[in-house]
């Protein structure tokens, strides 16, 4: 017998031609689906939750869209004053060339003109909060760039707190003058495009071998004090299962790499075909995954649904690595306790940039990796360690035309910044799915 | 810990002396050597130390 359940009410929109629809969340057999119909293109029904965990238990006090919220969203989409999150981290891109050719692309480049410095100083002065912001360097490739050493002072200039740059590592690897002006222009950490310990996963992903550049770029990122996330695109059949691995060569290589951040795929911009449910990684397969796979390192129990965002959108750990073992700080029932709830954009802005960002090195920040004592309940001892070996495992479910959820969308704190105005990740990289079977 | 002074247990008119005294938070057990008295055990927290390491130690603790 098939047991249906509504638990949701919210809003998406139909993948062929994003126009807006209310959408229900219904579990069928204990797995969850967004169901939605379009009076065009007909009924569409995407997996959300497989049921590998309680979704309710994770989700808790999420609510749903007021009827009364914006009845533009998320076309001509820039925050709004529904929009219920802050700014954490603001994208954006430098180029549209990249020197890949990936399966998969959010961004789905192509060879257009790159923007002039002098275009992106100004967008870096309108875009800045000086002292807070994060701002993630993106594209393209950006590295493509010659000039993305001084849009990297540039961005310091404008006031920039931290500068970070999403790249696949090639040239990070292959350029270490080009790397150390990076570093010398205030570069403050990299997240890596990383999907697997084994090459044939980036054959596969990406076209090429890349195993080797990754570990380069990683070690020449650390010469110059530059922290490496690495950052797994996550699709079933050709790296979920990699998942142990990957956690386990980071950790193997903490302080060098800060943390993973996994995410699943999502059908935005290039896809190579029109998405099924199998095709899917939803976060609770990604939760047990890790669990399963890591060899006892990392429990369920220390992952906490995300706070900055919206708990389908993600989720953060933070442990410190010892020789022997990692050490969990975070415990899901204790989630919220303390002084500093609720989480805003500005405090989860501050964690990921403790843990991302590399201690300076000298004599001031003596590694404590040496050190004779290595006892994590020493008050002492525990504050130098988890400086230095931090460690983050995170998560972020970017949406697409299939599951997009315009509650989820409201929570939003990662905005890229296109013409003057910040713009939800997944609102501005939404494509219309008709694209790919046309 | 960085106390230098001499600190006398307003109770026990002894001094007090550096100790290894164990703190809880959120789950979490961290000792550090903190000044007590040896007759009764009670323990002077310094404002340094409140503000300092022990603040330090609980933001590093939370949940952001």
């Amino acid at each position: 017998m098939v047991e249906r359940e509504i638990i949701r009410k919210t809003y998406s929109v139909c993948p062929k031609c994003l126009r807006r629809l209310t959408a229900r969340y219904v579990r069928i057999n204990g797995s969850v689906y967004m169901q939605k119909e379009c009076p065009e293109h007909g009924e569409f029904c995407t997996v959300i939750w497989r049921g590998y965990m309680d979704m309710d238990d994770w989700t808790k006090n999420s609510g749903e869209t007021a009827d009364e919220g914006n009845p533009n969203c998320p076309n001509d989409c820039g925050l709004c004053s529904y929009h219920a999150q802050d700014t954490c981290c603001t994208l954006l891109e430098v180029t549209d060339r990249c020197n890949l050719n990936c399966r998969f692309c959010f961004a789905d480049n192509g060879d257009s003109p790159d923007p002039t410095l002098e275009q992106i100083r100004l967008w870096l002065n309108k875009l800045a909060k000086p002292g807070k912001t994060l701002v993630q360097l993106s594209g393209g490739e950006p590295t493509v760039r010659d000039d993305l050493p001084q849009i990297v002072a540039a961005a310091k200039e404008a006031g920039c707190r931290y500068v970070q740059l999403n790249s696949n590592g090639i040239r990070l690897a292959e350029d270490e003058e080009y790397l150390e002006k990076l570093a010398r222009a205030g570069l403050s950490f990299v997240f890596m495009q990383f999907d697997g310990t084994r090459d044939a996963i980036y054959q596969k992903l990406r076209g090429r071998r890349l195993l080797e550049i990754k570990q380069q770029a990683i070690e020449n990122c650390a010469h110059y004090n530059i922290g490496v996330t690495l950052v797994p695109t996550l699709v079933p059949g050709v790296n979920t299962h990699n998942i142990g691995d990957i956690l386990k060569f980071a950790i193997a290589r903490s302080p060098m790499v800060r943390g993973v951040h996994f995410q699943p795929v999502s059908f935005l911009g290039r896809i190579p075909e029109l998405p099924a449910d199998y095709m899917r990684f939803t976060l609770d397969e990604l939760l047990v995954s890790i669990e399963e796979q890591a060899g006892g390192l990392i429990k369920l129990k220390n992952i906490i649904p995300s706070r900055c965002n919206h708990p389908l959108c993600g989720f953060h750990g933070n442990f410190v690595v010892m020789p022997d073992n990692i050490v969990p700080l975070l415990h899901r029932e204790r989630a919220g306790e303390g002084c500093c709830s609720p989480t805003t954009a500005d405090k989860n802005r501050a964690f990921i940039s403790r843990r991302w960002q590399r201690q300076p090195q000298g004599k001031g920040n003596p590694s404590c990796c040496c050190g004779k004592e290595s006892d994590i309940n020493s008050m002492e001892y525990f504050l130098r360690r988890v400086k230095t070996h931090g460690f983050t495992v995170t998560a972020m479910a970017f949406q697409d035309a299939g599951n997009i959820d315009l509650e989820r969308l409201r929570w939003c704190s990662l905005h890229v910044f296109d013409r003057d105005r910040f713009v939800p990740f997944c609102s501005y990289y939404l494509s219309r799915w008709q694209k790919q079977w046309s | 810990m960085e106390e230098k002074r001499t600190l006398t247990c307003y109770r026990c008119n002894v001094d007090l002396k550096a100790q290894k005294t164990y703190f809880e938070y959120l789950g979490h057990s961290f000792h550090a050597d903190v000044l007590r008295c040896p007759e009764c055990g009670e323990v002077y927290i310094s404002e340094g130390l409140a503000k300092g390491r022990i603040a330090e130690v609980e933001m590093q603790l939370e949940d952001k």
